[in-house]
Order: structure tokens, then C-alpha cells, then sequence
């Protein structure tokens, strides 16, 4: 790796004669010193398992270190397209995504909009209780709902003289998970987008006020196009963290079900891998959820920077 | 007219403060549940009153006949602080070298910090698994935190901040002929004491709140916290009995997250809502 590495960027005069080879590697070496025990962390907890994943995917394999993985192809692929689970869990997991939607971006901006005027003391105290429950460890708050939404003795139930099983409850299951989440995450995101209006420059605003324009116009067409870019990070972190967050209050609570109405592909991953140990099918999922993250990623890194254009 | 404007500037104010106290409510109000139930007597666990009262620590005690509470903190708090520090010592290492120097491999060397973004948990999880057992390092603590050593968060946050370091202070201090190393620990880590605390907070909250992986590496001892409170209300069942221990343990998992937050509240905000931004 270090053998092709060339003198570090000294702009030497041509006619000095160049350092011999070893001095040059001698100086260049320490800034790879210094990365490379992250960077050896990464290759090996990350990139590495990235590479076998991809060719463990061509692979059948029940995860036994007795038995042979025996190649196969692209079969793992094509049983993937064939198994209705997987689009089902597809499909679930849109829904998780587009249910969040409400509570990462809609609300948020709402509320932003709406509680611009309070400042001081007063917006550092409301600051605080929304953001609480991004720091509520997923299990205590598996449990806690669990509690609240307790078909016989839960508090919900109690007001709405119901006794419906939320969480264990096929129809109720899943859009109860995407409410739990959207707790946790929504104070962030109130937050996220409180940071972003405040970096909207005042000027713009009192302008078009001068000019006679009303709040509604000022909020269509000024405060929410200078505002995409953070919209933009909204929706690609509740992409990202959707994976993230209903892994465990899904393993805990409802472990996929009732019958899986709960299994998203996130779980279904898991699932493969670990209870059904089929190596081959969980693997091509993931690689397949990989290409998928990265175009998402994509298309919306691209989108906001085209986006930020808009306040230069 | 100006009347008109203040009447109305006055309402919009009001209804600010009426949508934020909701909303606040709202999100603060399980957390307000789960320690008002396990505050109450245990005969009381049942009961629907707003106040938790007269109280007890009744709930706490049984929880810990039932759950070996103490080793979990314990296991939990090694495991988190464990991990933060090394994530912390990676991470201000790579940060350094890419804020110090230019180098040949750079630009790559940071895009795969960047890209570790787009690889989920549930892509990397079975040869991690695979490697893991090969290791023998299943079902132990050093499992939990050796894979998490980098923080590729960490890397990115702290090169920010030091690309804004002067470089002068650097070179002047290579100048005087000392060690890059000595560099790093007498004039770039004292004049960058904030930016560390907000990001070791950081890394506290995320690897004890974290999930994912302890529950792969630790499925049989459940050594920590989050896994103990998940096994013991898979095994009491939520058959209504067990509500008083479970909210116990649930609220010891969070407190120390809570306390921390208590008395570093804007602090943990801005490291978070920074983060996210970046």
C-alpha cells in the first residue's frame, strides 16, 4: 500500500534533487499512521462483511461452520422474486416509511412554522420535552407501550373504554409500531427543522413583507423553498432510521407478527438469517437492500444539493 | 391598524405556546407513565391515578430479586463507556490526519468513512456473526465492543471541526520541532475540549441505547440491560402481574441516559440536532 505512495505535497523547486525512496515514504507515512486504526475497524466491520455478503449471496448455506456453503448462482435472487414474504415485507416496509413521514416531516414543519415567535426560555424548555424520548432506550420503550396499550389494563383502552390488543393485533400492529417510532423520532425532527428556519435569512421575509406580501405567500414561496434542503435530510434520515428504530421495538414486541403483519424487510432479514439460518437468502436481501439504500441516497443527496442552489 | 397587527402577533404567539405545550405533553407523557408506574406500591401497579401516590420503591426491590439488575448497569455501563472512548480515540486519529495533511489517498480514505452510511446493520450482520464465532468472542462483552470501535460519525464530526482548526497553531508548533504526535495532544486536543464532550455524549447515548447488536452477539447471556428487561418480559409474560418490576427496570435502563440529560440538556440537543445536519 505504501509503495507507490509519492513525496507528500511539498512543492520542492524542480532543479533540488528529489529525496531518496525510503525518506519519501517516511514522510508521507503518517497520515496513514494516524487513519489507519479506524480505517482497519472499517475494512473489517464493515466493507469486509459488505464483500461476503455479496458472495454469500451466490451461495446455500444453513450458517452451519460444519456443512459446505454449495454455490448456486443467482437461485437466492430468484427465489427472492418468487417468495411472496418478500414482496409483502417490501410493501411494509413503504408503509413504515411513508407512515413516518408524518411525524419526521409534516408535523415538524408544522410546529416550526407555527411557534417561530417563541424564543428564550420558554423554546429551550419546549426543546427539551419533545427531544426526551429520542434518548428512551427502545426496549424500556417496548415495554412502556406495551403498558400504555395493554388490552385489559393499559391506560388507552381505560379512556376509550376499549379493549382492543393494539400490538398483537393484526390489524393494529403495524400501525402502532410506526406511532411508537414516530415518538421517538419527533421531537428530532421538530428540532431538525427548528435549526433549518432559523438559518433562513431574515432579510428575505421582511423584503417580500415591504413588498406587501401575505404570511401565506411569504410561507409558500419563500420560507419552505429555502427550507427543502432540510426536508430533503429529513426524508433520507427516516429512510435510514427507519431501519434502525423498528428493528427492536419490532423484536421485542411483536417479533413480526400477529402473522406477519409486522415483518418488514428489515426483519425479514433478520429472520432469514437467524431463525430460518439461510444464509443464502438472507444475504441476497441484503445486498439487494444495499442498492436499494444507495439509490435512495442518491437521488436525494442529488436533490438537495440541487436544492440548495436556492439560497446563493 | 397597529392594533390589528399586535391583536393578531399577541394570538399567534398564544396558539405557539398552546401547540408546543400539547405536543411536549404528548411526548413526555410515557416516559411520565413508565416511572409513575413503577413508583407506585406494587398492590397500586393497576391503578389508573395521574399521581403516583403514596409511593414506593416497592416495584424496585422485586425487580431486583427477579433481574440480577446490578451486573446489567454494571455490563451496560462498561460496554457503552468502552465503546465511546474507543470510538472516540479512532475517531480523533483519522480526524487529525485528515485535517494535518494532504495526502495521496485521501479523498478515498473518506468517502469509505461517508459510504459506511448507506451500509445497513442487517446488510453486514452475518459475516460479522460468522467472524465472531470464529473468534470465539460470541456471548461476551468484548464482542459487543469491538466491532464498534470506529464511529464513522465521529471521524466526520471531528475533521469538520478541526478543518476550521488554524493551521498556523499546527504548524507552528511542528515548527518547533515538535512531534506530530506531541502536536496532537498538547495544541490540538485542549483547543478542541467542546466539540469532544458534545460528540463523547454522543456516543454514550447511542451505544447504550443501542439494540441491534448486542442482541445478535449476547442471545444467551442477555448480559445487558435493554436484552435482560426484553428476556424477562418475554418469560413473566405481560399477563398484568409483572407491570410494577418491568416498569422498574424499564426506567433504571433510561436513567442514566435521563440524568445525563438533566444536566446537560442543551448540550446533548445541539450534539444531536448538529449531527443530523452534517
Amino acid at each position: 500500500m505504501f509503495v507507490e505512495v509519492p513525496a507528500p505535497a511539498v512543492v520542492a523547486p524542480p532543479r533540488v534533487a528529489r529525496p531518496s525512496v525510503p525518506r519519501r515514504l517516511l514522510r508521507a507515512a503518517p497520515p496513514y499512521l494516524y487513519v489507519a486504526p479506524a480505517l482497519a475497524l472499517l475494512v473489517i466491520w464493515t466493507y469486509r462483511p459488505l464483500v461476503q455478503t455479496a458472495q454469500l449471496s451466490f451461495y446455500s448455506w444453513n450458517l452451519l461452520p460444519t456443512s459446505p456453503a454449495t454455490p448456486v448462482g443467482l437461485d437466492n435472487y430468484a427465489r427472492l422474486f418468487t417468495l411472496p414474504a418478500v414482496g409483502a415485507s417490501v410493501w411494509r416496509t413503504l408503509e413504515v416509511i411513508g407512515g413516518l413521514l408524518p411525524f419526521t416531516v409534516v408535523i415538524p414543519v408544522l410546529v416550526g412554522l407555527l411557534t417561530q415567535r417563541i424564543q428564550g426560555r420558554a423554546r429551550a424548555v419546549y426543546q427539551a420535552m419533545v427531544f426526551a424520548p429520542l434518548l428512551v432506550a427502545p426496549v424500556a420503550s417496548a415495554t412502556v407501550w406495551e403498558w400504555l396499550l395493554d388490552p385489559g389494563a393499559g391506560l388507552l383502552n381505560k379512556i376509550l373504554g376499549t379493549s382492543t390488543n393494539w400490538l398483537h393485533d393484526a390489524t393494529w400492529a403495524q400501525p402502532a409500531i410506526i406511532v411508537i417510532t414516530g415518538w421517538h423520532l419527533l421531537g428530532f425532527a421538530v428540532l431538525v427543522v427548528a435549526a433549518g428556519l432559523a438559518n433562513i435569512n431574515r432579510d428575505y421575509t421582511e423584503a417580500a413583507l415591504i413588498d406587501g406580501a401575505s404570511r401565506g405567500q411569504i410561507t409558500r414561496w419563500i420560507t419552505l423553498p429555502l427550507l427543502s434542503p432540510t426536508l430533503v435530510f429529513l426524508v433520507l434520515m427516516t429512510v435510514l432510521l427507519s431501519a434502525q428504530w423498528t428493528f427492536p421495538l419490532i423484536d421485542t414486541i411483536t417479533q413480526g407478527g400477529p402473522s406477519g403483519a409486522t415483518t418488514n424487510v428489515y426483519y425479514l432479514l433478520w429472520d432469514y438469517s437467524f431463525h430460518s439460518f439461510d444464509a443464502g437468502l438472507g444475504t441476497s436481501a441484503g445486498i439487494l437492500l444495499f442498492v436499494v439504500f444507495g439509490l435512495v441516497a442518491l437521488v436525494l443527496v442529488w436533490l438537495s444539493e440541487k436544492l440548495a442552489f436556492h439560497d446563493n | 391598524m397597529d392594533a390589528v397587527v399586535a391583536e393578531r402577533s399577541r394570538w399567534r404567539t398564544v396558539s405557539g405556546h398552546a401547540v408546543l405545550t400539547v405536543l411536549g405533553v404528548l411526548c413526555l407523557f410515557p416516559i411520565y407513565w413508565l416511572y409513575a408506574t413503577s413508583l407506585r406500591r406494587p398492590e397500586d401497579v393497576l391503578s389508573l391515578s395521574p399521581l403516583p401516590w403514596p409511593l414506593s420503591l416497592g416495584n424496585y426491590t422485586e425487580a431486583a430479586h427477579l433481574v440480577d439488575v446490578g451486573s446489567l448497569l454494571f455490563n451496560t455501563t462498561l460496554v457503552s463507556l468502552l465503546t465511546a472512548l474507543g470510538q472516540l480515540l479512532t475517531g480523533l486519529l483519522a480526524a487529525y490526519a485528515f485535517a494535518a495533511w494532504r495526502f495521496r489517498l485521501q479523498r478515498l480514505c473518506y468517502l469509505l468513512f461517508v459510504g459506511t452510511w448507506l451500509v445497513p446493520f442487517q446488510v453486514t450482520m452475518l459475516p460479522n456473526y460468522v467472524l465472531l464465532l470464529q473468534l470465539g468472542l460470541l456471548n461476551t462483552l468484548a464482542g459487543v465492543i469491538v466491532p464498534n470501535l470506529c464511529s464513522a460519525l465521529g471521524v466526520i464530526l471531528l475533521r469538520q471541526h478541526l478543518d476550521s482548526f488554524p493551521k498556523e497553531l499546527i504548524e507552528a508548533s511542528t515548527m518547533d520541532g515538535r512531534s506530530s504526535w506531541a502536536t496532537l495532544w498538547t495544541v490540538v486536543v485542549p483547543n478542541l475540549r467542546a466539540p469532544l464532550a458534545a460528540l463523547t455524549i454522543l456516543l454514550l447515548v447511542t451505544s447504550w441505547n443501542e439494540y441491534f447488536w448486542p442482541a445478535l452477539v449476547l442471545q444467551r447471556t442477555n448480559a445487558m440491560l435493554q436484552l435482560g428487561l426484553r428476556s424477562f418480559m418475554i418469560s413473566e409474560g405481560t399477563q398484568g402481574t409483572y407491570w410494577g418490576p418491568l416498569m422498574a427496570v424499564a426506567g433504571l435502563a433510561c436513567l442514566p441516559i435521563f440524568v445525563l440529560y438533566l444536566v446537560l440538556r442543551r448540550h446533548i440537543v445541539s450534539a444531536f440536532v448538529r449531527s443530523g445536519l452534517k
